[in-house]
């Protein structure tokens, strides 16, 4: 039925017809050509490559076999159709058909033909990346990498993409028809489902995570071989089926009939392996499902607190096995007859005994529960000890994750690494309270009752077998006895947490705290670029702490802090009642593997910039200055967020890694009960968190609104108790839950003053360390300081929908001679024309941030930027405040932050511009109420974009591409981001620099040829002369592009006709700018601007009549 | 090879039947197919090829049915398709290789060897480097007789092998399958030209809308036409007249007439002579007859 030698002689002449085809060899040199660019442009020397994508030895080879894979599939697709195409129709290969080869050595002849045809193309290909790698001096060369990366995502690819294009073109009988058929499920695969699916759908394997880890090698590769063995088993199938139904008859019928079963039992055997890989995927999901009812069940059952707990663990490859010593308490009012822990469902417990009497249990997924024979009663304290063993089921972990954020693809340059919540393997083990490793009597997320928090600080002791060659690390002190590695925590923790590998430890003591670095024996990479800060590097660390806790106004509680590096793919969620991620833990800084792709650990790089910096500025730094900014770069950046990160995504993407070591300070260390009020903790931690973020309003160029005023926005419809329990995406909680702690404190901060507050809550966390207090000692302690009862105002805070709306009038800035002190008055009006009372957060920078980059890029830490403290105010419903600033700095800008508030922007952001010289007048500092000032004699009349006296015309062509475009993406978007692209339509947009009352937009369109025109009707009371003005962004928006004179043109139609103007913005000043004098009747008239202009956009936001 | 066809049959899904009720028995030697276009000669050789299956009857070969001993008998088949003109980029001896490979077992060397001794019986060693498809027509049909041959095939199947090649390339041709005659192989040639059967072939069937007309010697199918064959010199009106009535075979022009030749039972013409018949006449005869036209 199969003859090898007749295979070999049809692989080896149709390859070569293969070889000899135009097409093939101009893909190929196309493909050698973009991958010796993307080689050189991305990991060679050529261009000191980031450090993120040459840091992992996996990672080049298969980032070239991944863009290999793409392009791959295309070529398969067109040259496998042609090879099986030519057997229909051309007499000329009847004549192979008469000869003595089966139907299975023909059709497996071609495919081994085109399979050795690319299999060498890969090597090629491959050979590329090879030269870039073992040529640099900076990338670890890993020869595994360039085996296996093939084998895994280009061979099954191949086989199965040959195989389905045969079998297609077989059947269908045409090769342009199976091209489109084909090519067309790749890019729904490539483009719609993307990350979605990708690792069942992925049989290019250009999303589906494969990337393994320095540390922890291939992860979870069982599920990996499965899916790649999939789509090789498939692509055989689909080649006997096309043997099978191939137009030739077979040398015998029953070989026929043999190779339709054959085809058969594979489809079969690839059935199971689809088969079993749902179910290894859906499994984890399922069990996350049953585990959220199961904690629902149990959540308002009274359990008893643990006082204590020694834990002593075996690490047996695959697996754990422990003892757990648990000292608990009923710190309830009544005796409980069940006591209940939360333990891994993968772990089997072996034995309970109580009290030294063994005791019978049940279990339900996570939940053991003992019924002991007697009871426990109130403020009784009994002994449990738990033995068990077995291996951690990862899903158990972050169960109030949904789904979707679940399974969303974890984005690494172009890889989508496995998201690892623990690793129990032979070479590797990390285990975090999130996968309930040891015994717990906290429930986790429930939908019913999802505040759950922690209920007490419990006394750890961990002892660790150690094995021949992993290192444990833990928290507490650390004492060896011989194998026995015992770690005594000095406090209480809430949790704990226990890696366990290949460790190679650098450690420091500074000011009685050890420091220590543990790291992959090979992943030192940093210390050629900190080797000259051996005699600074304990003053620097101690700068570093003192700025921090300067800036905290919090001690580091613990004696030691060790940053343990990890694998890549270890993975963590915000989370609603805890301000830190899993990478932080108590006294560790879980880290990823040589930095992972967060820019600060890009030593290189950052000396590099440096270096630049330094010459541009003429400055001259000795080697060991620039180590030091480099460093304290890092610590800064990275774990103290002193300096703010590069970019700033305001939490619409809040998954992003947070290895701030804020938790430490408060979470880890302290912490406020409340049963009615379980985001008070959160919201104290947020509130004295005082992490450094640029203010830039990136989020808003891009989507038409920033997330805080979409949440805003939500906040208005629902309460925050509605919004956590409904089916709010987690991001918008984050966010609401941060916006309402903000507004919660800055209120009491207004109320009570704010540095008189944030005393009291330091002296609070300090007179409490180590133990969680309650939130009836706090509100009592709370209202002994300040005579106030913090509990309606939470209430009010939490529950409260109305918001108020600030409309910002009257700006008055001048400089001032007081005394020989020039001084800078800033006067400004504030209206709450909204529905509830509000605060409003005034700043000043006095930076000089002009330019390109400042504008797209404002970044917390610019030396230049200097920030004025301001103050908050508070305005109440329907009134209005006149606010005042002296400044001893010209401040450039006026920043408003209006917190939860009706108004778009949010933060209102004004540049100060000119400031006029006035001479004796007096200074004012402070808030003042005022009468609302009648109305001008002079009658104005405005038409904003947001009024409807404006409107639009934008002649679109309706093209069935644009309704089938516009049916797939129903947009509910009532604002527009205008950064990234001009629309063919008038579309509204917001921004500080527009005009608006409490909502700052304006319409923006791509600039064209006159043919959309934006109008402004006045409804005009009174026939006579007006003077127009038009308001301009300013400067922005003509500068940003470069362009010398730029005109917008305008068409007044006005009483006596009409008039067009080409109206010159290049000059024109932030605000409102004269167009001309008309006479207008009463009957109307109107001004139209069309989308002519020489620049890219065209805006059209407000105009004013004002009557002469 | 003996080969027996009986009662064979195809009708395709349209209904159409390309071959009716065909019975032959083809022994050694060269056989000849003849008959027009449409005739089913092709049918009939795809299915002694075992490219397709007849919807009725049976073909034995030395007493092996081809449908159930395909894998047996398609090593000795060697066949040449009649659209044998595209080639994919493969160079002369490549191709003839890559056939060599799939029908013989013969070690790489022995087997270069009888790649080259085939091309140098056909005459192109000297180009058994260039693509295949940049060969002429003649030498395209040259190389496919080469690959039908290689293997020594007992059975060697050729369709339409001299159409569209200049007389030049079809004498080669005939004489290259008068060589293989020579040996013990069974070549089945099937043609419209007339002169490919007489000049090479000792047995033949002419088919005809997929009917058997005539099976046996070219010199019996001439015999039956022996006496009816006429040549007359006639002036326009006559010819006019004479051709609307038989079929004419040929006509040579000369000064103001016609020498016509004729077939007709009877005497067409009062000065026409009886000519002696070849096999041409013989195919006009069996056509004419076939098509029902009175000869008389």
């Amino acid at each position: 039925m199969i003859s090898l030698s007749n295979i070999r002689t049809v692989a080896k002449y149709e390859s070569k017809i293969l070889w000899r085809n135009w097409f093939f060899r101009i893909v190929s040199l196309i493909g050698v050509g973009f991958l010796l660019i993307f080689n050189i442009a991305v990991f060679s020397e050529a261009n000191t490559p980031r450090w993120s994508v040459i840091s992992s030895s996996w990672g080049m080879p298969y980032a070239n076999m991944i863009l290999i894979s793409i392009a791959q599939a295309a070529s398969v697709i067109f040259l496998a159709t042609g090879l099986i195409k030519k057997d229909k129709k051309i007499d000329t290969n009847e004549v192979f058909f008469v000869r003595p080869v089966s139907n299975l050595d023909y059709v497996m002849g071609k495919a081994l033909a085109l399979f050795k045809l690319f299999f060498w193309l890969n090597v090629v290909l491959l050979c590329i990346p090879l030269i870039v790698n073992i040529t640099s001096p900076n990338t670890a060369f890993n020869p595994w990498a360039f085996i296996l990366y093939p084998l895994l995502t280009s061979f099954p690819s191949i086989v199965f993409t040959t195989g389905l294009a045969f079998l297609c073109v077989t059947l269908l009988r045409n090769q342009p028809v199976t091209i489109i058929f084909l090519l067309g499920l790749a890019a729904v695969q490539l483009i719609y489902f993307m990350g979605e699916y990708s690792d069942i759908l992925d049989f290019m394997a250009f999303r589906f995570s494969m990337l393994a880890s320095d540390i922890a090698g291939f992860i979870d590769v069982k599920f990996m071989l499965w899916q790649r063995a999939f789509y090789l088993v498939s692509g055989i199938t689909f080649l006997f089926a096309t043997a099978f139904f191939l137009d030739r008859l077979t040398n015998h019928k029953s070989i026929r009939i043999t190779t339709g079963l054959i085809s058969l039992l594979l489809l079969g055997v690839s059935s199971y392996i689809m088969f079993s890989l749902w179910n290894m995927r859906q499994a984890p999901l399922i069990l996350r499902e049953n585990m959220i009812t199961v904690n629902g069940q149990w959540a308002d059952k009274p359990n008893v607190d643990i006082v204590s707990n020694h834990i002593s663990l075996e690490h047996t490859g695959k697996g754990i096995s422990c003892t757990s010593v648990i000292q608990v308490k009923n710190n309830t009012v009544k005796p409980l007859s069940t006591v209940y822990f939360t333990l891994n469902p993968g772990l089997t417990i072996d034995a309970v005994t109580m009290d030294d009497r063994p005791v019978e249990f049940d279990r339900n997924l996570q939940i053991v529960s003992i019924q002991p024979v007697t009871g426990i009663q109130p403020d009784q304290t009994v002994n449990i000890i738990i033995k068990y063993h077995g291996s951690i089921l990862e899903a158990v972990a972050h169960l109030e994750v949904d789904q979707e954020r679940y399974e969303a693809v974890n984005e690494y340059f172009v890889f989508a690494p496995h998201k690892k919540y623990a690793f129990v393997q032979p070479d590797y083990l990390l285990l975090t309270k999130d996968v309930l490793w040891y015994p717990d009597t906290q429930i986790g997320y429930s939908r019913a009752s999802p505040t759950r928090e922690r209920t007490s600080f419990i006394d750890f002791k961990l002892d660790v077998k150690k094995n021949e060659v992993l290192v444990p690390i833990s928290q507490g002190e650390l004492n060896v006895k011989g194998n026995l590695y015992q770690f005594r925590p000095e406090y209480a923790l809430p949790q704990i947490s226990l890696a366990m590998g290949n460790y190679t430890k650098k450690e420091i003591t500074v000011d009685s705290i050890t420091y220590s670095v543990y790291h992959y024996p090979e992943n030192d990479y940093f210390m050629p670029y900190v080797d000259q800060l051996s005699d600074t590097l304990s003053f620097l660390i101690t700068d570093i702490v003192n700025e921090y806790e300067d800036g905290q106004k919090l001690n580091y509680p613990f004696r030691r802090l060790r940053f343990v590096e990890t694998p890549l793919q270890f993975s963590a969620y915000n989370k609603i009642y805890e301000s830190q991620q899993a990478f932080l833990q108590p006294e560790i800084v879980l880290w990823p593997e040589k930095g992972g792709d967060i820019w600060p650990f890009d030593l290189r790089r950052r000396l590099r910039d440096m270096n630049r910096q330094a010459r541009k500025q003429n400055e001259v730094l000795s080697e060991k200055q620039k180590q030091a900014n480099v460093f304290s770069n890092l610590i800064k950046k990275v774990f103290t967020k002193q300096a703010g990160d590069q970019w700033f995504f305001d939490g619409r993407n809040s998954d992003e890694p947070d290895y701030s070591l804020f938790a430490n300070l408060y979470a880890y260390n302290s912490g406020i009960l409340s049963e009615n009020w379980p985001l008070l903790n959160s919201s104290i931690s947020h509130y004295l968190q005082n992490d450094k973020q640029p203010q830039n309003d990136y989020s808003r160029n891009i989507n038409g609104i920033s997330f805080a005023e979409e949440c805003n926005s939500l906040m208005r419809e629902s309460s925050i108790a509605e919004i956590l329990t409904g089916n709010t995406g987690f991001n918008k909680i984050h966010k609401s839950v941060s916006l309402k702690a903000e507004y919660l404190f800055s209120y009491l901060g207004q109320l009570l003053g704010e540095e008189e507050l944030k005393q009291f809550l330091y002296a609070w966390i300090s007179q409490h360390p180590h133990q969680l207090t309650t939130y009836i000692d706090f509100r009592q302690a709370f209202s002994e300081n300040f005579g106030l009862d913090i509990d309606p105002i939470i209430q009010q805070v939490y529950q409260n929908k109305e918001q108020p709306s600030f409309e910002i009038e009257d700006i008055q800035k001048y400089e001032v001679l007081d005394g020989d002190r020039k001084r800078y008055q800033v006067l400004f009006n504030v209206k709450n024309s909204g529905e509830n009372d509000g605060v409003i957060k005034v700043s000043f920078n006095a930076g000089n941030n002009s330019g390109q980059r400042a504008f797209f890029n404002l970044r917390a830490d610019d030396e230049n930027k200097t920030k004025i403290p301001g103050s908050l105010s508070l305005i109440k419903k329907g009134e209005t405040k006149q606010i005042g600033f002296v400044l001893d700095q010209r401040p450039v800008k006026i920043t408003i932050n209006t917190l939860i508030s009706r108004n778009i922007p949010s933060i209102i952001t004004i540049p100060s511009g000119k400031f006029g010289l006035r001479e004796n007048t007096g200074l004012f500092e402070g808030e003042r109420v005022i009468e609302q000032r009648p109305d001008s004699r002079q009658y104005i009349v405005i038409v904003d974009n947001e009024d409807p006296g404006f409107t639009t015309f934008s002649p679109v062509k309706a093209t069935y591409l644009r309704a089938f475009l516009d049916s797939r993406n129903p947009s509910d978007k009532k604002y527009y981001g205008h950064w990234h692209r001009s629309y063919s339509k008038w579309l509204p947009t917001t921004g500080s620099d527009f005009y608006g009352k409490s909502i700052r937009s304006a319409h923006f369109t791509r600039s064209g040829s006159g043919d959309k025109i934006a109008t402004w009707s006045p409804a005009l009371q009174e026939e006579g002369f007006y003077d127009l003005y038009v308001y301009m962004m300013g400067k922005n928006q003509n500068e940003r592009r470069g362009h010398g004179q730029v005109s917008y043109h305008y068409t007044i139609h006005h009483g006596d006709g009409k008039d067009d103007i080409s109206y010159n913005i290049s000059n024109a000043e932030p605000g409102w700018n004269y167009l001309g004098s008309y006479y207008f009747l009463q009957s109307g008239g109107s001004i139209t601007l069309t989308d002519e202009c020489e620049l890219r956009t065209v805006y059209a936001d407000a105009i004013k009549w004002v009557k002469q | 090879m003996n080969i027996e066809i009986k009662g064979l049959s195809k009708i395709y899904p349209n209904g159409h039947a390309a071959i009716n009720n065909v019975n032959l028995e083809i022994g050694s030697g060269m056989f000849g197919l003849l008959g027009p276009n449409g005739a089913g000669k092709s049918s009939l050789m795809r299915i002694l090829v075992t490219l397709q299956k007849a919807t009725e009857g049976s073909v034995l070969m030395d007493g092996m049915d081809i449908n159930e001993h395909r894998k047996k008998i398609r090593p000795f088949i060697g066949y040449l398709p009649q659209d044998f003109t595209y080639f994919s980029k493969l160079k002369t001896w490549e191709f003839l290789d890559y056939t060599a490979r799939l029908s013989t077992s013969l070690k790489r060397k022995k087997r270069m060897t009888e790649v080259d001794r085939m091309l140098d019986q056909v005459g192109l060693l000297e180009v058994r480097e260039r693509m295949a498809n940049k060969l002429s027509g003649g030498m395209k049909r040259r190389l496919g007789i080469a690959q039908a041959l290689i293997g020594n095939p007992r059975l060697l199947v050729i369709d339409e092998p001299t159409t569209g090649l200049d007389p030049e390339e079809r004498i080669r041709f005939r004489n290259i399958l008068s060589d293989l005659s020579q040996k013990d192989v069974t070549i089945i040639l099937s043609t419209h030209i007339v002169g490919d059967i007489s000049s090479t072939c000792h047995n033949m069937a002419m088919l005809n809308k997929g009917e058997v007309a005539f099976h046996g010697s070219p010199e019996g199918m001439i015999d039956q036409v022996r006496g009816h064959v006429w040549q007359v010199t006639l002036g326009d009106d006559e010819f006019n007249v004479l051709k609307t009535k038989f079929p004419v075979v040929s006509t040579i022009p000369t000064i103001g007439q016609w020498e016509a030749q004729f077939i007709a039972t009877d005497k067409p013409h009062p000065e026409a002579k009886t000519i002696t018949p070849n096999l041409e006449h013989a195919y006009v005869y069996f056509m004419e007859n076939q098509l029902g036209i009175s000869l008389v």
